[in-house]
C-alpha cells in the first residue's frame, strides 16, 4: 500500500527520469520526452496517497510530521542524512509542484514541438521537478542546500535553453549570478546553525532555537545572523528588491520554463524557506519586520512596473515579483497560513497566466509586444477565458482562488502589523487589479489589430493545460472554509502553533472586494477608452512613469556597479595573477629550473678526467664531513 | 739500521714517481716508472716479504713495463703533443695535495694505535699454504681473469679485414 | 721505523698516481699513473700484514691479486688504447668527449 513512507518515491522518479533521457533520450523515438512526463505523473499520483496517509495518520485538528531517514555518513558529531518530511507544508508543496509541472509538461509537447534540443529541454525539465521536490521534502539544511543550488541551476540552464540569442545567454547568466548572491547568504546563515548547533536536522534546529535545553541556548546573534542571512538567500531566489533584476530578463527562456519556474515553483522556494524555519524567525521580531517590508516594498515595485510595461511576458513576471512579494508581507505578519495559501493560488493562477501567454506568442510568431495585439478573444477563445479567470483571480475578486488568499493576507497584516503596512498593502492590491484588467483588455479586447488578423486558437495539448490549470484557480479557493467530513479549512491543515479559522471580516473584507473589483472596471475602463486618455495621465505623471519604465534605474546601477568596481577590482586580479602567479610562480618554477639545467650541463663535458676529479673532490669532502663528525 | 735504507728507498719511489707524473717525454716516464716500481720492491724487502718482492720485479718490471714500451711505440704521433698536461692540472695539483693532507693527517692522528713491532715476515711455505687453501677460489678466479683479459685484449685489438695480410 | 712511515709513503705515492691520472693527457700516461696508484695500494696492505695484522698471509696474499689484475688490466687497457688510435690516430683523451651533455 503506498503511504507516505514512498514520498521519497516522488523525486526519485523524475531523477530517474532525468538521467534516463540525459543517457539515452536522443536514441529513443520521440526523443524519451514522455520519461518525464511519466515520472512527473507518477510523483502526482504518489502525492494523492500521501495526502491521504497524512490525513489517516494525523488525529483530527492536529496534523504532526513525520521523518524518515536513511543516514549516509558522520564526521565527527556531524550527521549527514538523506531525510525527509512530511508535514502539511511539504505534502502542500508536492502537490503544487507535481500538479503545475505535470501541466507544463504535457503544455511543452505542443509548444517545444519540432525543437531540436527538445530531449535536453524535458532532461532539464525533470531534473528541475526532482529537485524541487527534493527541496520541500528535505528535513535536514545540507539536502536543501543542495536541492536549492541544483534548482538554481535548471534555472540557468532553462532560462538560457535557447543559448543562441544572445539575450538568452546573457539572462542566464544574470539570473544565476544574482541568486549566488542570495545563495552565499543563505549557506552563511546554514554554516551558522549548523556550527550553533551540531546537526543539520531542521526539527533539532527549530526545537533548539525555540525552546532549548539550559545552557543549550544559542547566543542572540547566532539566531539574529543566521535569520537575516538565510532570509537573503530568500531575497535572491524570490526575486526580492534588491535581487529581482534577475526575473523580467529570464522572460528570454521558453514561456513554459517560465510559467513552472519562474511563477510557480523555483521563485517561491524563497518563501518556502521562510516558512520552513518559521520559528526560527519568529524568535527575532526584528527580521520578521525586515521581510515584512523588504515584501510590501517588492510588491509595490513591481505592481508600478507591471504597470507601465509593454511586453506581456514582461508584465506577467512583475506581477510575480509583486506577489512574490505579498507572500513575504504575509510571513512578515505572521500570516503562516495566508502566505502559503496565496503561494498554491498563485501559483496555479499565474502559471496558467504565462501559459497562455505561450498560447499567444505562438499564434502571433513569438510577438510578445501588447501595443500589437488586440481582439484575441475572437480567434482564441479558450486561451481568453483563461487569462481572464487568471486575471481576475490575481486581482483579488471573489469567488476565485486568490481573493481567499488575499483576504486572509490582508488580515494577517491587519493584526500583525503597523497600520502603515496595511495601506500600503491596500495600494499594492489596487494596483494588482488595475495592471491584470490592463493586460487582458489590451491583449484579447478591442479591435483586431493587424497583427492578430491571423492568429488562431492552440492545439488541445496547449488547451487542455489551461483549462484544467482554470478549473482549479475557480475552486481552490473553497478550501479555506470549513468543507465538511472533517475537513475544517486550510487553516487547520496548514498553520504554526494555533488553529486558524477563515473570517469574513465584517470591514476589512469588503475593503479588499471594493478594491479588487474596483481596481480591474477602472482599469479596463481606463484603457477601454481613447488612447489619449492614457497618454494625458502618463504625462501628467511622467517623471514618475519614467522611473518605472527604466525599472528604478537598479539594472543600471548594478551595471555600473559591476563596471566601476568588480571589473576593475577583476582586473587587478588577473594582472596579479598573470604576473605573479603565472610568469613568476609556474612559469618561474619550470624557468630557473630550464636555466639551471642549461647552465650545469656543461659538467657534463664527457671528458673522463673531468669526472675524475670531481670524484676525487667529493671524495675529500666526505672524508672530511666524516672524519670530523668523530672528533 | 733500516730506518735510513727506508729513507733512501723512499726518496728514490717518490722522487721516480713524481717523475712519471711530471715528464713530458713519455719514454722517460716509462722508464721513471721502472725505478718507481723498482723502489716498491725494494719497500717489500723491508717489509720482509721477500717473495713479493720478487714477483713484483717479475711481473711488474719483466711485463708490464715491457707491454707499456710496446705500446708507446705503436701508438707514436706526428708531434708528440706540445703539452702532456691539460688545462685542469692545477686543479689536479692541489686536489692531489688535498688528498694527501687528509690522508696525512688522519694517519698522524691515530699514530699512537698504531704497532710498532715489526714481524719477521712468513714463508714461502706458509703464504703457498694460504693462497691455495684460503684463497683457492679467488685464485682460480683470478686465472679466469687473467684467461678473460688475454682473450679480451686480442679481440679488442685485432684488426677486421684477415684478407688484407 | 714503524706503520707510519710506510703509511705516509704509500699515501704520498697514491697521490702522485692520482694527480697523474687526473692531470695527463695521453692516455699511456694515464695508465702508468694507475700502475703507481695500484703499487701504493700494495705496500699499504704488505705494510699492515707486516705490523701486527694477526693473520699476516692475508695481506701478502691480496697483494699478490693486486698484482695479478693489475696486469691483466694493463693487458686489457692497451687494446683498447691500440683500438683507439687505429681509430682516431690519437690517444689523447681530450677528444673523447662524445658523451658530453
Amino acid at each position: 500500500m503506498i503511504g507516505m513512507e514512498q514520498a521519497w518515491l516522488i523525486p526519485v522518479y523524475s531523477f530517474a527520469a532525468f538521467v534516463l533521457i540525459a543517457m539515452v533520450g536522443r536514441y529513443l523515438p520521440g526523443k524519451g520526452v514522455y520519461i518525464s512526463i511519466i515520472a512527473i505523473l507518477a510523483g502526482f499520483v504518489t502525492f494523492w496517497f500521501v495526502l491521504a496517509d497524512l490525513f489517516d495518520r494525523s488525529l483530527p485538528d492536529t496534523f504532526g510530521e513525520w521523518h524518515f531517514m536513511l543516514e549516509w555518513f558522520t564526521t565527527g558529531d556531524l550527521t549527514v542524512a538523506w531525510g525527509i518530511v512530511v508535514d502539511p507544508l511539504s505534502v502542500t508543496m508536492l502537490g503544487l509542484v507535481t500538479f503545475v509541472a505535470l501541466a507544463v509538461q504535457v503544455y511543452s509537447l505542443a509548444y517545444m514541438k519540432g525543437d531540436s534540443r527538445i530531449d535536453a529541454y524535458f532532461a532539464y525539465h525533470a531534473l528541475f521537478a526532482a529537485s524541487m521536490l527534493t527541496l520541500v521534502l528535505a528535513d535536514n539544511l545540507l539536502l536543501l542546500y543542495v536541492a536549492w543550488e541544483l534548482v538554481g541551476l535548471c534555472s540557468y540552464l532553462l532560462i538560457g535553453f535557447w543559448w543562441e540569442r544572445r539575450s538568452a545567454a546573457e539572462a542566464a547568466k544574470k539570473a544565476f549570478v544574482t541568486t549566488r548572491i542570495g545563495d552565499v547568504g543563505l549557506l552563511i546563515g546554514i554554516l551558522i546553525l549548523v556550527t550553533s548547533t551540531g546537526t543539520f536536522d531542521i526539527g533539532e534546529i527549530l526545537q533548539r532555537v525555540t525552546d532549548p535545553a539550559p545552557g543549550e541556548e544559542l547566543r542572540n546573534a547566532a539566531i539574529w545572523g543566521s535569520a537575516v542571512l538565510i532570509f537573503l538567500g530568500a531575497v535572491g531566489k524570490s526575486a526580492q528588491f534588491p535581487l529581482h533584476v534577475w526575473l523580467p530578463d529570464a522572460m528570454a527562456g521558453p514561456t513554459p520554463v517560465s510559467a513552472l519556474i519562474h511563477a510557480a515553483t523555483m521563485v517561491v522556494a524563497g518563501v518556502f524557506l521562510v516558512a520552513r524555519l518559521f520559528p526560527l524567525f519568529e524568535e527575532v521580531p526584528n527580521v520578521t519586520l525586515l521581510i515584512a517590508s523588504v515584501g510590501l516594498l517588492t510588491a509595490l515595485m513591481g505592481a508600478g512596473m507591471a504597470l507601465v510595461s509593454t511586453d506581456l511576458k514582461r508584465i506577467l513576471a512583475y506581477s510575480t515579483m509583486s506577489h512574490l512579494g505579498f507572500m513575504l508581507l504575509a510571513l512578515g505578519a505572521g500570516g503562516f497560513t495566508a502566505a502559503i495559501f496565496h503561494l498554491v493560488a498563485h501559483g496555479v493562477a499565474k502559471a496558467m497566466l504565462f501559459l497562455t501567454a505561450g498560447s499567444v506568442m505562438h499564434a502571433m510568431d513569438n510577438e510578445t509586444d501588447i501595443r500589437k495585439m488586440g481582439g484575441l478573444r475572437h480567434k482564441m477563445p479558450i486561451t481568453t477565458a483563461a487569462f481572464a479567470i487568471g486575471a481576475l483571480a490575481l486581482a483579488g475578486v471573489p469567488p476565485l482562488s486568490a481573493f481567499f488568499s488575499k483576504d486572509e493576507i490582508l488580515l494577517a497584516v491587519q493584526e500583525g502589523l503597523n497600520p502603515v503596512f496595511l495601506v500600503f498593502f491596500l495600494v499594492a492590491a489596487l494596483l494588482s487589479a488595475l495592471y491584470m484588467a490592463r493586460a487582458l483588455r489590451l491583449v484579447f479586447f478591442g479591435p483586431l489589430s493587424q497583427e492578430t488578423e491571423h492568429a488562431h486558437e492552440s492545439p488541445s495539448l496547449m488547451t487542455v493545460p489551461l483549462i484544467v490549470l482554470g478549473l482549479v484557480t475557480l475552486v481552490l479557493g473553497f478550501v479555506a472554509l470549513p468543507l465538511g467530513g472533517g475537513f475544517e479549512g486550510i487553516g487547520h491543515f496548514l498553520f504554526v502553533e494555533h488553529v486558524h479559522n477563515f473570517e469574513f471580516h465584517a470591514v476589512w473584507a469588503p475593503v479588499g472586494i471594493v478594491l479588487a473589483l474596483g481596481g480591474f472596471v477602472t482599469g479596463w475602463v481606463l484603457y477601454a477608452g481613447p488612447v489619449e486618455r492614457v497618454d494625458r495621465i502618463r504625462k501628467r505623471f511622467s517623471p514618475l512613469h519614467q522611473l518605472l519604465v527604466n525599472k528604478f534605474y537598479l539594472d543600471d546601477l548594478y551595471q555600473w556597479g559591476i563596471d566601476q568596481v568588480a571589473l576593475r577590482a577583476a582586473r587587478i586580479v588577473a594582472v596579479f595573477d598573470r604576473l605573479v602567479v603565472n610568469d613568476g610562480g609556474v612559469n618561474g618554477f619550470g624557468g630557473t629550473v630550464v636555466n639551471a639545467g642549461n647552465r650545469f650541463r656543461y659538467l657534463v663535458t664527457g671528458k673522463l678526467y673531468n669526472y675524475g676529479i670531481g670524484i676525487v673532490i667529493g671524495v675529500i669532502f666526505v672524508a672530511l664531513a666524516l672524519w670530523t663528525r668523530t672528533l | 739500521m733500516t730506518l735510513p735504507a727506508f729513507y733512501i728507498i723512499a726518496t728514490v719511489v717518490v722522487m721516480a714517481a713524481a717523475g712519471v707524473v711530471i715528464t713530458r717525454n713519455i719514454v722517460y716516464a716509462a722508464l721513471f716508472l721502472l725505478v718507481a716500481l723498482g723502489g716498491v720492491a725494494g719497500t717489500f724487502v723491508l717489509l720482509f716479504a721477500e717473495f713479493l718482492a720478487l714477483v713484483q720485479v717479475l711481473i711488474y718490471g719483466g711485463a708490464i713495463i715491457i707491454v707499456i714500451l710496446f705500446a708507446i711505440m705503436l701508438t707514436r704521433q706526428r708531434e708528440f703533443h706540445l703539452t702532456t698536461e691539460h688545462r685542469q692540472w692545477p686543479l689536479a695539483a692541489v686536489a692531489s695535495v688535498g688528498l694527501f693532507v687528509l690522508l696525512a693527517a688522519a694517519y698522524l692522528s691515530d699514530a699512537d694505535t698504531f704497532n710498532t713491532n715489526i714481524r719477521s715476515g712468513i714463508s714461502v711455505e706458509e703464504l703457498g699454504t694460504a693462497l691455495f687453501t684460503t684463497w683457492a677460489v679467488p685464485f682460480e678466479i683470478a686465472s679466469l681473469v687473467l684467461l678473460i683479459a688475454l682473450i679480451g685484449a686480442i679481440v679488442i685489438s685485432r684488426t677486421g679485414d684477415r684478407d688484407e695480410a | 721505523m714503524t706503520l707510519l712511515h710506510f703509511e705516509i709513503l704509500s699515501a704520498a705515492l697514491f697521490c702522485l698516481g692520482l694527480y697523474g691520472v687526473l692531470a695527463r693527457r695521453s692516455a699511456v700516461l694515464i695508465l702508468m699513473a694507475i700502475e703507481l696508484m695500484l703499487n701504493a695500494v700494495n705496500i699499504n696492505l704488505v705494510a699492515f700484514a707486516a705490523y701486527g695484522s694477526p693473520e699476516p698471509s692475508t695481506g701478502m696474499v691480496i697483494a699478490i691479486f693486486v698484482i695479478t689484475i693489475a696486469a691483466a688490466e694493463v693487458a686489457l687497457a692497451l687494446g683498447i688504447i691500440l683500438r683507439l688510435f687505429r681509430e682516431r690516430s690519437s690517444i689523447n683523451v681530450d677528444e673523447i668527449d662524445l658523451m658530453r651533455g
